[in-house]
């Protein structure tokens, strides 16, 4: 079992990795939008005389660095898309494998993250020095690392998840935009938890949400805190459990009765 | 009424009775993207809960930005929904059956298709200016203007983009500039700096689609609403010329649409 799994993942890694005209438009996409909102909060920060809930232009700029490269990682209509194959029945053919399909999928998604993780990572950091220079901490960005990896097998495995519904809800379509807002700002992508008001913080602190983003970019941002990799790690077995659970369910009931 | 325009109204309008015909599907969608930008409204209210201004802009001026950015992108994208697609159907040798119609073919291609996910963004975004903007006969009016030349020239730059992968054959550079023009025009210009403000003038053009409107909106000033015509007026040229510069370059991928 651990070997599929490994081997999966090896796959998605190298396919990947041999579409580089992909790899270009995520680094580029990634760069733009780091661009404008990294210039958006220097000018917050600027206006509050420097900082801003702790953060000042540096930090700041790093948390957006790093929270733009979590989400641009991941594949964010994987709801939409493998709904699609489980009300196309695109997933029966997966069934016959002596491995559970979700698992698969999983470590699929995975391994093909990590060229884009290499491919965004040069971008974001090249562009970290010209703008605000070094990062706050060095074992911080060094720690964002393994942060960015749970963070994104995190959220692949959530999407998962959610994208179980198909199995009993034929339309899940639009189930990808509500989880992508959740992420938007309870996940700290687009505004800093810190920066939210009081019981929204701790809204958004409670959510799994802020695992996939926030985490790592508040290390990159200077603030290490090693129990956020504890959160990390507790969501991403509750998501993936989670995730096989509702497919087993679904595929049982796909078996038996057809629809 | 020439018959070319009579043909494009009526393609436009089958294109919106296709795009109408599955309500459940409309009902879903409307619900989605007025989720997504009041996302975007509480993250603007979330910022400035912890700022007055960010350079010179206050919370109605960017609500205001916003709106006008709202209601042009979702018009472009919603009712000349083909604009998005453009490069990847050059690309891909998708334009055939446009090309045996008897009408020129971008604006054929333009009113193709409606999207229904952007529709209902227009009223949207006239609900959001009749909220958080002091609203008066004149205001409206130069909203209207600024909108109108938003429109024009996100029309004109998407055209512009997309028809490029006629000469390179891929369209990742015509994906990455209308992403990047929608991005942009999402935040005041006055928040980028050196460089980066002054590509946002020329190269992408996203400080004219909404900062100077709004601005006008806020402060009407007979420079800019020129300044502004004129620069719709370049990028609308821009975007025919290379399209059809780019279309004598096309190579049918036999695909029917």
């Amino acid at each position: 079992m651990i070997t599929q799994i490994v081997t999966t993942a090896m796959a998605g890694t190298r396919r990947a990795a041999r579409q580089p005209g992909a790899l270009v438009a995520v680094a580029g996409f990634y760069l733009v939008v780091t661009l404008a909102l990294s210039a958006m909060w220097r000018a917050v920060t600027e206006s509050r005389g420097g900082e801003i809930a702790g953060y000042d232009a540096t930090s700041i700029t790093w948390y957006i660095i790093v929270s733009e490269l979590a989400f641009s990682v991941v594949p964010q209509r994987l709801i939409e898309y493998t709904g699609d194959d489980v009300v196309n029945r695109r997933i029966v053919p997966e069934l016959i494998r002596p491995a559970r399909p979700v698992v698969i999928r999983l470590a699929h998604e995975v391994g093909m993250v990590l060229p884009r993780l290499a491919a965004c990572a040069v971008v974001g950091v090249v562009f970290g020095f010209a703008v605000v220079g070094p990062p706050p901490s060095w074992s911080g960005l060094t720690l964002a690392i393994p942060a960015l990896l749970l963070g994104a097998a995190g959220s692949i495995a959530a999407q998962h998840a959610f994208a179980a519904a198909s199995f009993w809800f034929h339309e899940t379509r639009s189930a990808w935009f509500l989880y992508q807002k959740l992420v938007f700002i309870l996940g700290g992508l687009l505004i800093p938890i810190d920066v939210l008001p009081g019981p929204l913080r701790s809204v958004a602190a409670a959510l799994p949400f802020a695992a996939f983003a926030y985490a790592p970019s508040r290390l990159a941002a200077g603030r290490i805190d090693p129990g956020w990799f504890v959160v990390q790690l507790g969501w991403l077995v509750a998501l993936t459990i989670a995730a096989v659970v509702a497919f087993d369910r679904g595929t049982a009931r796909l078996v038996r009765e057809g629809s | 009424m020439t018959a070319e325009v009579r043909a494009l109204w009526i393609t436009w309008r089958a294109a919106w009775r296709h795009a109408l015909a599955d309500r459940r599907a409309l009902w879903s969608q409307l619900v989605m993207m007025t989720t997504n930008d009041l996302v975007w409204i509480a993250f603007w209210l979330l910022v400035f809960s912890r700022v007055d201004e960010i350079r010179g802009w206050k919370t109605a001026d960017v609500l205001i930005l916003l709106a006008i950015a709202i209601t042009s992108s979702g018009f472009v994208l919603g009712a000349l929904h083909n604009v998005r697609r453009l490069g990847d159907m050059a690309a891909d040798g998708e334009l055939d059956e446009a090309l045996t119609v008897p009408v020129r073919t971008l604006p054929y291609l333009l009113v193709r298709r409606v999207e229904v996910l952007h529709i209902g963004e227009p009223l949207f975004g006239l609900v959001m200016l009749i909220v958080f903007a002091d609203l008066t006969p004149a205001r409206l009016a130069v909203f209207a203007y600024g909108v109108a030349m938003a429109i024009v020239i996100q029309v004109g730059f998407f055209v512009l983009v997309g028809s490029l992968s006629f000469f390179v054959g891929r369209n990742e550079g015509g994906n990455l500039g209308l992403q990047a023009m929608l991005l942009f025009s999402s935040y005041p210009v006055d928040a980028f700096g050196g460089v980066a403000k002054i590509l946002l003038y020329v190269v992408v053009p996203s400080a004219f689609v909404t900062s100077v409107p709004a601005r006008l909106v806020g402060s009407f000033e007979l420079g800019p609403a020129l300044a502004l015509a004129a620069v719709a007026a370049v990028f609308a040229g821009l975007g025919v010329l290379t399209f059809d510069r780019g279309l004598r370059r096309y190579t049918s991928g036999s695909t029917w649409t």
